[in-house]
């Protein structure tokens, strides 16, 4: 079974834990600046704050943008060979979301290498903003939000010991498309 | 000696008279001796102060120190101390900030920086590796905070960048100005806003790319491990990432010690309107943490209907709830929000504005002040629309505003009649903890070495859970433990709220410092050197014309007993405070004037300060 990283942005707080349990165990540093995972945070406008990391794309932009054929995939990682690379950055470039790096101390660019299967970043994560699931559930959050968004959640407010409390249940209108619910 | 980690040594040295910068070596003694952050701060204040010195004056310099564990592999490493001389008090001060800003100086490869001077316009410092410039500012002139940090990012092209800057308040020398950085955190207290704004200073922008140094890192990586482990293994830590610091409203009001109309009573009847519940189930939208923090205690809110829709802020955290929610009369938590925004944007310290305005609505209810003299606002309490033109007035000093700008002592100056109302202890305002239910915590507010702040000590809630008959010794004793471990963090750079909150081991600090200097230290080593600067903060003030008199907590907690609650009639008594003071002194190793004995100096290896250790009174 192979598994992916994906990442819960909402989760994520921004604390940049990933980064350093990433840059210490692959290079040996205490400096996240050389992280194989970044944390963008935007602020106000929107709120957004998301762990970057590698796909591992079956079919990545980066090995096709590559002069010198030094991006392959072994046993499902995107791997950049580094005797071959010539650090023209041109995968840095093609890489759609931005999930390869450099850094002037580090000769050629670096990403994600999944840790050989146990991802440091998705351990450390505070907020289990990052999971390592099989590949097959992909996307499972978003059939789950959409099936919800259908169900047409309802709040109903009510006191328990006289403490206000919570219910959510759902209201399903009879008849209606998933487009209705929208 | 040998330091293999910690430190780069270097601290960065800006003259903004001259528009001259350059980088000074410290030696290993300093290092050691101060440790970083708030120690390396007080003494190079102590270097650079004179009897006289005026903070908002060029002379006065500002340190912005983290310390050698900042921005290191150990849980809530993301904290920053800025140090100088106070406008808000006139003596030594200090306020600390988390978020990424200070982990970002020290990838830059500085282990702190130290401004003086006057910059000949509006200015900011551009602080990229090793690549120091003096930009203008002149854009930014009046600009908010958040607005601020926002067009320089995007003016250096750059959204990783860190950023700290002031708002129009410091601009305008409020003195309770404070430092805001990663978006509404801030340095709050003490006025070090009013300080950069003094020396044209709007703000400090930073990239660096360095690896921090450390002597061991498998060692620190070990302990670190752990160290996560045990924090999200704790019951309380969901609950902690969910709420924050916000959940200490519930606490507060059920123990009897929050803040209710200017401090008059300590029980609000609308306290389930303003806690911890409200936020996350009705305006909460994300989590914030700082760097290295699994607690993430940050909160993002957005009031999503009504007058204030819109407002979007990291915060409110308990001070900002309480100070601008029951000390103001407030019990909408979107008017809350809507203040915490504007303080931020703004740039004034919450707990300092709601309290002084708290004040102002509580001299007219008592007509000890006029209407005119309030510009023609008839304030009462809870009405939340004038508070925010009090918050506004404030920091741009207009009208009635002009006057709170310059702090309590600004404020008792022009109306001596409402001293005893102000809850200050040497000009700095109380935070949001009535002192009336804990001898402890009226001794903590009354001997802190920057004025009437929690961060020095908090042992009201150790008082709480003994009850109050244990003897003055040992309330003393609680006192001056916490003065001496809590300010440790503050010079080590890291959070203490793993430690308050989660139970979290002190002595695995001794552990992460020794690893990463690669020189053992045990914790009773360092708690020593944090006593050595208690006692060097002590001499700075003393310099600065300090007195017995001033180690007095404010009046109402001996005048005015608390009115309901779990502790109603509750006051405390002066005779026994004056009893508690005297102990106090002298297990300090202080006279019965406050003032550190020659021994003490001695023994805290600042022999250089005894000369100096003259009683005098400074007119303030």
């Amino acid at each position: 079974m192979r598994k992916k990283l994906t990442v819960i942005p909402e989760r994520c707080s921004g604390c940049r834990v990933c980064e350093l349990v990433c840059a210490i165990s692959h290079a040996g540093v205490n400096n996240p600046k050389k992280a194989n995972i970044r944390v963008i945070s935007l602020y106000p406008h929107p709120v957004i704050k998301m762990p970057v990391v590698c796909d591992q794309c079956k079919k990545p932009k980066c090995r096709d943008a590559c002069p010198t054929d030094a991006i392959v995939i072994t046993d499902g990682v995107v791997t950049i060979l580094e005797d071959r690379c010539i650090s023209c950055h041109a995968c840095v470039s093609a890489c759609p979301i931005g999930a390869i790096f450099v850094h002037e101390d580090i000769e050629t660019p670096f990403k994600c290498d999944m840790c050989g299967g146990k991802p440091k970043c998705v351990a450390a994560c505070p907020k289990k903003a990052i999971l390592y699931v099989p590949e097959h559930t992909l996307g499972q959050a978003h059939r789950l939000a959409s099936a919800l968004q259908y169900a047409n959640m309802q709040e109903v407010e009510y006191y328990e010991h006289g403490v206000k409390k919570k219910l959510r249940y759902a209201e399903i209108e009879t008849g209606g498309t998933r487009g209705d619910s929208k | 000696m040998n330091i293999k980690g910690g430190y780069f040594m270097k601290v960065l040295h800006v003259d903004l008279t001259e528009c001259k910068t350059h980088v000074e070596e410290v030696d290993e003694e300093f290092a050691l001796k101060y440790i970083g952050g708030r120690g390396w701060g007080a003494r190079l204040v102590w270097e650079n102060m004179k009897e006289d010195t005026d903070p908002l004056t060029p002379e006065n310099i500002i340190v912005i120190a983290p310390g050698p564990l900042s921005g290191l592999y150990l849980p809530s490493s993301g904290k920053t101390s800025f140090c100088s001389i106070s406008p808000t008090t006139g003596i030594y001060g200090d306020s600390n900030i988390g978020g990424m800003f200070g982990v970002e100086l020290r990838q830059a490869g500085f282990d702190a920086v130290v401004i003086k001077g006057k910059a000949p316009e509006l200015s900011y410092l551009w602080i990229d590796d090793d690549d120091v410039q003096l930009k203008s500012a002149g854009k930014y002139a009046g600009m908010g905070s958040i607005e601020t940090e926002h067009l320089l990012r995007e003016d250096l092209g750059d959204e990783t960048v860190k950023v700290a800057t002031i708002g129009p308040a410091g601009e305008k020398l409020a003195r309770m100005a404070c430092i805001t950085a990663d978006w509404g955190r801030n340095a709050g207290r003490t006025g070090m806003g009013a300080v950069l704004g003094s020396k044209n200073l709007k703000a400090i922008a930073i990239r660096g790319t360095k690896d921090l140094p450390v002597a061991d890192l498998p060692r620190l990586t070990l302990a670190s491990d752990k160290a996560y482990r045990k924090l999200s293994g704790h019951n309380l830590f969901e609950f902690w990432q969910r709420q924050g610091l916000m959940s200490v409203i519930d606490y507060a009001n059920t123990a009897g010690i929050i803040p209710v109309h200017n401090f008059k009573d300590t029980h609000f009847e609308e306290a389930d309107k303003i806690n911890g519940d409200v936020m996350e189930l009705e305006y909460k939208i994300g989590d914030t943490a700082c760097f290295g923090c699994p607690m993430a205690c940050g909160n993002v809110n957005l009031v999503k209907d009504g007058k204030y829709a819109g407002t979007v802020i990291e915060g409110p955290e308990y001070e900002t709830a309480a100070m601008f929610g029951s000390n103001v009369g407030i019990s909408d938590f979107a008017a809350i929000l809507r203040a915490n925004y504007l303080c931020d944007e703004y740039g004034i310290d919450t707990i300092t504005a709601g309290s002084l305005i708290s004040v102002m609505i509580e001299a007219y209810e008592k007509d000890l002040v006029t209407l005119e003299e309030l510009d023609g606002m008839a304030l009462t309490w809870g009405d939340d629309e004038s508070i925010m033109e009090m918050i506004r007035k404030i920091a741009f000093r207009e009208g009635v505003g002009d006057t709170l700008a310059e702090g309590a002592y600004g404020v008792i100056k022009r109306w001596p009649q409402l001293a005893p109302i102000i809850n200050h202890v040497k000009g700095l305002d109380q935070s949001a903890y009535d002192a009336r239910v804990a001898m402890t915590m009226a001794l903590g507010y009354a001997t802190s070495d920057i004025g009437a702040h929690h961060a020095r000590a908090w042992p009201i809630a150790k008082e709480l859970e003994m009850g109050a008959n244990w003897n003055l010794n040992d309330k003393a004793e609680l006192v001056i433990y916490h003065q001496t471990v809590r300010p440790l963090f503050d010079m080590l750079g890291v959070c203490r709220l793993p430690w308050i909150e989660l139970g979290f081991d002190e002595n695995t600090y001794a552990e992460f410092f020794s690893a990463t200097i690669g020189i053992e230290f045990t914790l009773e080593e360092l708690l020593k050197l944090s006593n050595d600067v208690y006692n060097l903060t002590r001499a700075i003030n003393i310099r600065l014309g300090l007195v017995r008199d001033d180690d007095r907590p404010p009046d109402r907690v001996f005048n005015d007993p608390i009115k309901t609650g779990p502790h109603a009639g509750k006051v405390l008594n002066r005779d026994e405070f004056k009893e508690i003071l005297d102990i106090y002194y002298q297990r300090r190793g202080w006279d019965m004037d406050g003032i550190p004995t020659d021994e003490t100096l001695k023994a805290s290896g600042l022999e250089d300060a005894i000369e100096y250790m003259v009683p005098k009174r400074k007119v303030k």
